[in-house]
């Protein structure tokens, strides 16, 4: 299976019944991604991009369509838990401090074995080392989403899920976060699906911006990005980002 | 230095805010202790319509051995009927949240028997438990039993969608998923619920003395009463109130000891 992609969605369509009528989240659908890829899925409220991740996440089911993540079916992948997966609220247990929210993926799902990565270390990779005893309520939103990723990071999944990870923190915190997210990627060299609404997120941290329109979620371009790495929050101010940042919002406005 | 200073000035800020905390509410039960002393005393009320506080402090110390009797049976009901109930409506809850069909089955006999008045429940349970301990057990039960399922039904359902989305990510099973997650969620809940049912259980306690028994507040109450002995009535109430008072703060330290994770006015 050496050669498997990471991730390979085709034609990908999600239908749903709300209230009287069938909603398409998703039609047709399709992005393949190599290990180590990092894509951004940039798009407006509606474009399906959060069910797209579920999908991935074998959440939510496709309508019709295949995805295989690692050459197999999600449900798979998720058991054998390849799949982190990083929400919008960090979806911290209140009543669990940092350190045991961190091992949480320890105790459920029959797993009770050892880590490649303890928990102490991802915990010091995200910047939180000394914050182990501390409750959730003790922490700001960014250190809150720090905690979720090194949760998500535990055991090694192959592919991160993100969906809208830093949207509701501060811009300052953001920038920093989405800094310390490239390194860690390189230090990992996880596969990440990241979801947002920024065009400066989606530009300033993928190697690939899959850029949907909404109602129904489809896909208009998958924009490479071609800026180089490692990249610092100065590659911002490069004549290529800015060029790459107006072509991406002429994408999405579909001109 | 200045910020020693304000160090200070914030300490002494708390200390005189603690102490309005105490103060306020003293002076307040005072000024109407007082305020019933002398309407008894100018009006001349007869003892047994009111009686004078000072009566009923005498009364409490002189007959507090007989009282502290008639307290130990309804505390033992009391205690009994609020654990059998909440165990109950704890675990009916659980069912109901893992099994779609018997809620919906079994709901609507919940909402109906909730809402037969707790004094037509009594003589109904003494015909079937007889006359000792047990039916003022099981009336403190059922009144408790009800607030504390509907209230840990939605305690175990208050568990966030992303929460459940991370469970499902982790392939929980349904076990661990309400050990780690409805369980801890509904805590909250459940407390509010324990703490209401303090003083219910007291109250089925008491009503079910009424229907029938020898000792116990309840009957004390109802003796006192037919005696026109105000003093006694006034005292049992008391010490009814006393202990429904002891029996919530109990619960309160448990919740605060159990619940820790809550952030302070959170």
């Amino acid at each position: 299976m050496g050669g498997d992609l990471a991730l390979d969605c085709r034609d990908v369509t999600v239908r749903f019944m709300s209230e009287r009528r069938a909603v398409t989240a998703l039609e047709r659908v399709s992005l393949a991604l190599e290990p180590g890829d990092f894509v951004t899925l940039l798009g407006p409220s509606g474009c399906g991009k959060s069910t797209l991740l579920r999908v991935i996440a074998d959440i939510i089911a496709p309508t019709t369509g295949s995805v295989k993540v690692f050459g197999e079916a999600p449900s798979g992948a998720r058991q054998r838990r390849e799949i982190g997966f990083v929400f919008q609220d960090a979806s911290l247990l209140p009543w669990r401090n940092v350190l045991d929210n961190v091992r949480l993926p320890l105790e459920v799902g029959g797993r009770r074995g050892s880590v490649p990565v303890s928990p102490e270390a991802l915990l010091d990779m995200v910047g939180l080392a000394g914050w182990e005893k501390s409750y959730p309520h003790e922490l700001s939103g960014g250190m809150r989403q720090r905690v979720a990723i090194a949760r998500a990071l535990l055991g090694g999944p192959r592919i991160l899920l993100m969906d809208e990870p830093f949207g509701a923190l501060d811009e300052i915190t953001r920038d920093r976060l989405n800094e310390e997210l490239l390194r860690i990627w390189r230090e990992t060299g996880t596969t990440i699906v990241f979801v947002t609404h920024s065009i400066y997120e989606a530009a300033f941290l993928a190697r690939k911006v899959l850029v949907l329109a909404p109602r129904p979620g489809r896909v208009r371009e998958l924009v490479t990005v071609d800026l180089p790495e490692p990249r610092g929050l100065a590659v911002r101010e490069t004549p290529e980002f800015v060029r790459l940042a107006a072509h991406l919002r002429r994408v999405l406005e579909g001109l | 230095m200045e910020e020693a200073e304000m160090d200070a000035a914030w300490q002494a800020a708390q200390r005189r805010r603690k102490l309005r905390g105490w103060l306020l509410p003293s002076a307040g039960a005072g000024a109407l202790l007082f305020l019933w002393w002398a309407v008894v005393a100018y009006f001349h009320v007869r003892p047994f319509i009111a009686p004078s506080p000072e009566v009923v402090a005498i009364t409490l110390y002189q007959k507090f051995g007989m009282l502290m009797d008639n307290l130990a049976p309804t505390a033992i009901e009391a205690i009994g009927g609020f654990i059998i109930g909440n165990l109950l409506g704890i675990g009916i809850a659980t069912i109901f949240v893992h099994c779609r069909t018997m809620e919906q089955a079994f709901f609507p006999v919940a909402v109906f028997i909730n809402s037969i008045p707790i004094v037509a429940k009594a003589p109904i349970l003494v015909l079937m438990l007889g006359n000792g301990l047990a039916p003022k057990i099981a009336i403190s039960a059922v009144i408790c039993f009800f607030p504390t399922l509907v209230n840990m039904a939605r305690g175990l359902e208050a568990v966030s969608p992303q929460a459940m989305e991370l469970m499902h990510v982790l392939s929980g099973s349904r076990w661990e998923i309400f050990w780690k997650l409805r369980l801890p969620t509904s805590l909250p809940f459940l407390f509010s619920a324990l703490k209401v049912a303090t003083s219910t259980a007291v109250v089925g306690a008491i009503v079910g003395e009424w229907i029938g028994s020898q000792e116990g507040i309840g009957a004390l109450i109802i003796q006192a009463t037919y005696n026109f002995d105000s003093a006694l009535l006034y005292a049992v109430v008391l010490c009814g109130s006393a202990f429904s008072v002891a029996f919530f703060m109990a619960v309160r330290l448990l919740e605060r000891l159990v619940i820790r994770w809550e952030a302070p006015g959170g």
